[in-house]
């Protein structure tokens, strides 16, 4: 049975973190006051010798990101954190858990890495859609606001218009400029040149509420949770054909078993397990032989997939890959930018062509094709957007190629008409905007 | 400066130095390697790395990577689609999903055959479409603005024209609207795009998405000649490629000049010609025979009827000149007035002032700038519209322009004097630009920069903004034509008015009253019908040979890109100069040799080729001493300042495409005189002056000076030089 750590959690069962007086009581905010007691440099070693990696799928140390952020003085400019909230990767709802249970963990950790890169300024760019988490959010940034715990700094909450794209850092950095979002060239990276073309940090905010406790169990404390490599918890996403589907905070390295069977109980109704995808619906998938992976950075890495956003999507036997593909490449189809030339005509080819298939019209040489526009996008996209439009389809034809093969020459869809892929990835309607303003009657 | 550290690179196996930080597209071409792009345009600013056409293999770089966002660095070694199997399959990729959604309806479109989608699919895309899919399809073509068609498919969202519009011309009316494969270019809630430099976007088109409306279905590029000349429209002289079929001209596009443009054109150059065309142009002599009857002459009868016209005036003739003559045309006109008449007194178009010499600069060098100081009141880009690019380009880079306000006394020179003198006295890249009346030709501001120590500073330099395109270039004609100066004739037996605009000029007009006769040159019947004796037909800058001087100072060459349909002016005037012993080419070659020496350091007509160097600047300081500005009539109600638009004048009135881009009915009042009288912005107000009244809608101009509004000219022009305005 996986132990459950608390961490960037710890405390919201027992009380309602969302309130300063709560979070104080649990020892909030003085770890800020410890921060701001200590130098920058002071800070930056501590988190660069806890070896957190961002939580926000890319896993790159922050502690590195951290020392390439020029401070104001030698930028000659002011500098920027900004915190990633625009958590929209299907299967991925562990930052909206983070911010409307532990907000004030959150700010505390942005506020810390402002102290750190000797910011002024920080931006927190929450997913349009978050509604009750930003009044949440809102809320308690008002209150650290009352409380005076800002100091100088200047917080300011921007909500997103609903685009995936923007939670590609330098699409965030763009849409919150004003532009329209969509990735920058890069280099120059943020930490040289970001929001306003000054350096910033930009993190997630499971990353950022790492932070806090990191400054206050020290580095040495907190490298002794999970793994040597990549130490500390995780939020792990639980969801699809699981008994319990949620957020579960565990350390790094719970393998995918105990996450799919101790702590999500197992497949229902006696189905069998046909797939696994574990790190959010853009990277390549597990087959069912691949359970015993530990669920971190470097073995999921090394097992062919990515951890990405730890979003762990459990497929049943039920389910239909060509359907299930069908349903992510939609996903990007409806998200591409529209920037650069694969990825915005690749992911309507591919969907045309999965469409194809899942209708029977298709034949060996249309999946074929699929399998080759693949390649065609891959790499040479702008972002990794477009790698993210063609990993999932790739793998599936790569692992269930039978399947695949199944449906062409006037088959069909071996399923049938029965909704195979219920509560696998929402299908891309879901995806659709909410209403970003409720207009008072 | 020390010399910019250089770097080797390997591309295809070639080594090459570059300066580091040169891009790849370049380093590339410097070693003779083509790397393909669609987005990449460096005059658009920051490269974006959209269309990845450009896929380059870069050693140690696991992926492939955008040629057009890397740089220089040393030890790079890069392979292109020429030597990388990768790359090549990498850039065949781009173009087969740039083709997935194109109609490849190449045989319909204007594009076809200069189309670089066509080119690069040629040599680097696939030979067949793999696609079975139905195509993406939109409504078209979509009427950007009267100018400018969009046909949406054949979009391959490069995203050039948005970048125009928001970062080169700052006008931020063309974006890009929804997402992914459903992208689509369009206008704020479809309005017309109304900016003064719209059809740079058709030039900047890699495909045939954005075409002229002029231009749609009317030559294919295998049938055309472009004739290399330059834009005649304003003082700027832009370099221009005169496009023609079967003896028509069919559209004007850019021909970069690197100094004075950079290959943009304002819409009044690009879409103007058509005016050749006009409905009442006057192609045969005619000689007024009743209230507003004319019957046409022969050309002999013509140039009976002028030479009997000249002798009966004698020396009391007044030759009111337009400022869009070639400096030939004004020489020859000149020489036979002046020697063979002894008729001397000629109405200049405006005022120009050689002091300007010695502070001359090309106009890329605004870009450079620190520090622009903009005096008099007239806005830039009305006047001399590519200047208006150079300021914003400067400003991007960080330059703090400072501009007078409108209507402040003298221009705002006596207030820039206190204010920044110290600061431009320490400055090494100041530029003064006047852009108004009142600058007495440039004397002003040469004054300003000549006591500001300007000439001993090579960045720095101060411009003029003339009103007509070649006011210079005529007044040194003029002059190299004889050496006296005469006192205006009492009576004036003859007024010779030459062009338009000398013959919309309300003080010729008033000549006329007093003049016995009236010989006119008008391309047009309407601005000289009912008051000339004799109208002889005119040409149009694109229909002669000859030369300009543009308000740099730089002498360029017109080339005939179409046969006139009448003779041009040299050639009737040299048959009549003939006729009164004065010896006169034809020829504008011929005239330019007689006249080079007095005015142009003796320069040779062929030296002026397709692009001219910028003369030296003028070592003497000879700056006059400014000249008293006219004493202000006083008036009631508020003074009234007046602008000549850019989308004015005889030829924008016959470009329909055009109209849609003229002034509205407004007037601009400063914040104060509006709260004082109650005028909301937007709302109509009634403007009165002299007992006649007219209705304009209010704007609040924040950069007015209290007690001053301004009006374009054509909606101001029976009001006086002050006006009422109530609500």
């Amino acid at each position: 049975m996986a132990e459950h750590a608390h961490a960037v959690l710890a405390g919201a069962d027992e009380r309602d973190l969302t309130k300063i007086s709560e979070y104080r009581a649990v020892g909030g905010y003085a770890t800020l006051e410890k921060a701001r007691g200590m130098s920058r440099e002071a800070v930056i070693e501590e988190i660069s010798n806890a070896s957190l990696r961002g939580r926000g799928g890319a896993g790159f140390p922050m502690g590195r990101k951290l020392s390439l952020v020029q401070p104001p003085e030698a930028a000659g400019k002011p500098t920027y954190v900004v915190a990633n909230a625009d958590e929209s990767e299907p299967g991925s709802f562990k930052d909206r858990e983070i911010m409307s249970r532990v907000p004030h963990r959150f700010l505390e950790g942005c506020l810390i890495a402002a102290h750190a890169i000797g910011s002024k300024h920080v931006f927190v760019y929450i997913r349009g859609e978050y509604l009750a988490e930003f009044d949440v959010l809102k809320a308690a940034a008002d209150e650290a606001r009352d409380a005076g715990v800002l100091g100088d700094v200047t917080l300011v909450i921007h909500r997103g218009a609903g685009a995936y794209i923007c939670g590609e850092e330098t699409a965030l950095l763009d849409s919150l400029e004003g532009k329209r979002g969509q990735p920058r060239p890069r280099p120059p990276f943020p930490p040289v040149a970001g929001l306003y073309d000054a350096p910033t940090l930009i993190n997630n905010v499971q990353t950022l509420a790492n932070v806090p406790l990191i400054i206050d169990l020290g580095a040495a404390e907190y490298s002794k949770i999970g793994p040597e490599a990549s130490p500390g918890t995780v939020v792990y996403s639980l969801s699809g054909n699981v008994q319990r589907p949620g957020n579960y905070e565990l350390p790094l390295g719970t393998t995918l078993r105990e996450l799919i069977y101790d702590v999500g109980g197992g497949i229902p109704n006696g189905r069998q397990l046909k797939a696994i995808i574990p790190g959010g619906s853009s990277v390549p998938v597990f087959t069912p032989d691949q359970i015993d992976t530990p669920a971190d950075f470097d073995s999921i890495q090394k097992a062919g997939s990515f951890l990405g956003s730890a979003a762990i999507i459990v497929v049943d036997d039920r389910a239909c890959m060509v359907q299930l593909a069908l349903r992510a490449e939609k996903f990007y189809m409806h998200e591409s930018c529209g920037k650069c030339t694969p990825c915005r005509e690749g992911t309507r080819w591919m969907v045309n062509l999965l469409e194809k298939i899942e209708s029977g019209e298709a034949g060996h040489a249309d999946l074929n094709l699929l399998r080759n526009v693949c390649d065609r996008v891959e790499g040479r996209s702008l972002c990794a957007l477009g790698d993210f439009a063609v990993w999932p389809v790739r793998s599936y034809i790569d692992k269930y190629r039978d399947e695949f093969e199944a449906h062409l020459d006037g088959a069909g869809c071996p399923y049938g008409g029965e909704s195979s892929v219920d509560g696998v990835m929402a299908p891309v309607d879901l995806h659709r905007h909410l209403p970003l303003t409720e207009v008072p009657a | 400066m020390s010399a910019p550290e250089t770097v080797t690179v390997t591309i295809d196996g070639r080594e090459v130095q570059v300066p580091k930080g040169t891009g790849l597209v370049e380093t590339a071409l410097a070693a003779g390697i083509e790397i393909p792009v669609f987005c990449y345009e460096p005059r658009l600013g920051a490269p974006i790395g959209a269309c990845r056409m450009c896929l380059v293999e870069v050693e140690g770089m696991p992926k492939l990577q955008a040629g057009c966002t890397l740089t220089a660095a040393e030890g790079m070694v890069v392979k292109t689609a020429q030597t990388s199997k990768v790359a090549a399959d990498g850039q065949n990729s781009t173009l087969e999903f740039i083709l997935v959604n194109h109609p490849l309806d190449c045989p319909v479109c204007d594009k076809g055959g200069e189309c670089p989608l066509q080119d690069l699919t040629f040599r680097w895309g696939p030979p067949v479409t793999r696609n079975t899919f139905p195509k993406r399809t939109f409504e078209k073509p979509i009427p950007i603005s009267p100018t400018i068609a969009l046909d949406r498919e054949r979009c391959i969202l490069c995203y050039r024209c948005t970048r125009f519009s928001s970062d080169v011309a700052e006008d931020d009316q063309l974006v890009a609207r929804e997402r992914g494969a459903q992208s689509i270019i369009a206008t704020f809630e479809d309005q017309p795009y109304r900016a003064p430099f719209s059809g740079n976007v058709i030039e900047l088109c890699p495909v045939g998405a954005l075409t002229s409306t002029q231009y749609r279905f009317e030559a294919r590029p295998w049938e055309i000649q472009d004739v290399p000349t330059v834009c005649g429209l304003c003082p700027v002289g832009c370099n221009v490629d005169a496009t023609t079929r079967e003896g028509k001209v069919k559209r004007i596009v850019s021909r970069n000049h690197p100094e004075i443009d950079e290959g943009w054109l304002c819409d009044k150059g690009r879409f103007g010609f058509t005016h050749l065309r006009g409905g009442d142009r006057v192609v045969d002599p005619v000689r007024k025979v009743g209230q507003r009857r004319y019957e046409t002459l022969s050309w002999d009868e013509a140039l009976d009827a002028a030479e009997e016209m000249l002798r009966a005036a004698g020396a009391n003739i007044v030759t009111a000149l337009s400022g869009s003559e070639t400096v030939e045309q004004a020489y020859g006109l000149g020489k036979l007035l002046r020697r063979g008449l002894d008729a001397h007194v000629a109405v200049m178009p405006e005022d120009v002032s050689p002091a300007l010499d010695a502070f001359r600069l090309p106009l890329s060098a605004i870009r450079d700038a620190e520090l622009i100081v903009i005096l008099g009141d007239d806005p830039v880009v009305e006047r001399a519209p590519i200047v208006d690019l150079w300021i914003k380009a400067a400003r991007r880079k960080g330059a703090e322009v400072v501009e007078s306000a409108i209507g402040e006394p003298g221009g705002g020179l006596a207030r820039v004097r206190d204010e920044l003198g110290e600061r431009i006295r320490n400055s090494e890249r100041t530029i003064l630009i006047w852009s108004g009346a009142g600058g007495h030709g440039g004397a002003t501001i040469a004054g300003l920069a000549a006591e500001l120590g300007l000439a001993e500073k090579p960045g720095s330099g101060a411009f003029h903004l003339p009103e007509t395109a070649n006011g210079r270039g005529v007044a040194d004609g003029w002059a190299a034509a004889a050496d006296r100066d005469e006192a205006d004739p009492e009576p004036i037996e003859l007024l010779i008015v030459s062009g338009d605009e000398a013959a919309a000029n309300p003080d010729v007009r008033a000549l006329a009253e007093q003049a016995e006769r009236v010989l006119a040159i008008s391309m047009f019947r309407g601005p000289v019908s009912g008051w000339a004796d004799l109208v002889l037909p005119g040409t149009s800058y694109l229909e002669r040979d000859g030369t300009y001087v543009n308000l740099e100072g730089r002498v360029q060459r017109l080339r005939r890109a179409v046969i006139p349909p009448c003779p041009d002016e040299l050639a009737w005037i040299a048959k009549l100069a003939e006729r009164f012993d004065v010896e006169l080419s034809p020829h504008p070659p011929q005239v330019f040799a007689e006249l080079s020496e007095r005015c142009y350091g003796g320069i040779d007509y062929p030296a002026i080729g397709e692009m001219t160097a910028l003369p030296k600047r003028a070592e003497a300081v000879d700056v006059p001493p400014t000249p008293k500005t006219a004493k202000r009539e006083a008036g009631k109600g508020l003074r009234l300042v007046s602008y000549r638009p850019l989308f004015s004048g005889a030829a924008v009135e016959r470009v329909p495409e055009l109209q849609f881009q003229r002034p509205g009915a407004e007037i601009e009042l400063s914040a104060e005189d509006a709260k004082r009288i109650g005028v909301q912005a937007g709302s109509t107000v009634r403007v009165s002056s002299n007992g006649t009244s007219t209705e304009l809608r209010a704007r609040v101009n924040r950069m007015l000076v209290k007690g001053v509004a301004r009006i374009p000219a054509e909606h101001a022009r029976d009001l006086g030089t002050h006006v009422e305005v109530t609500t």
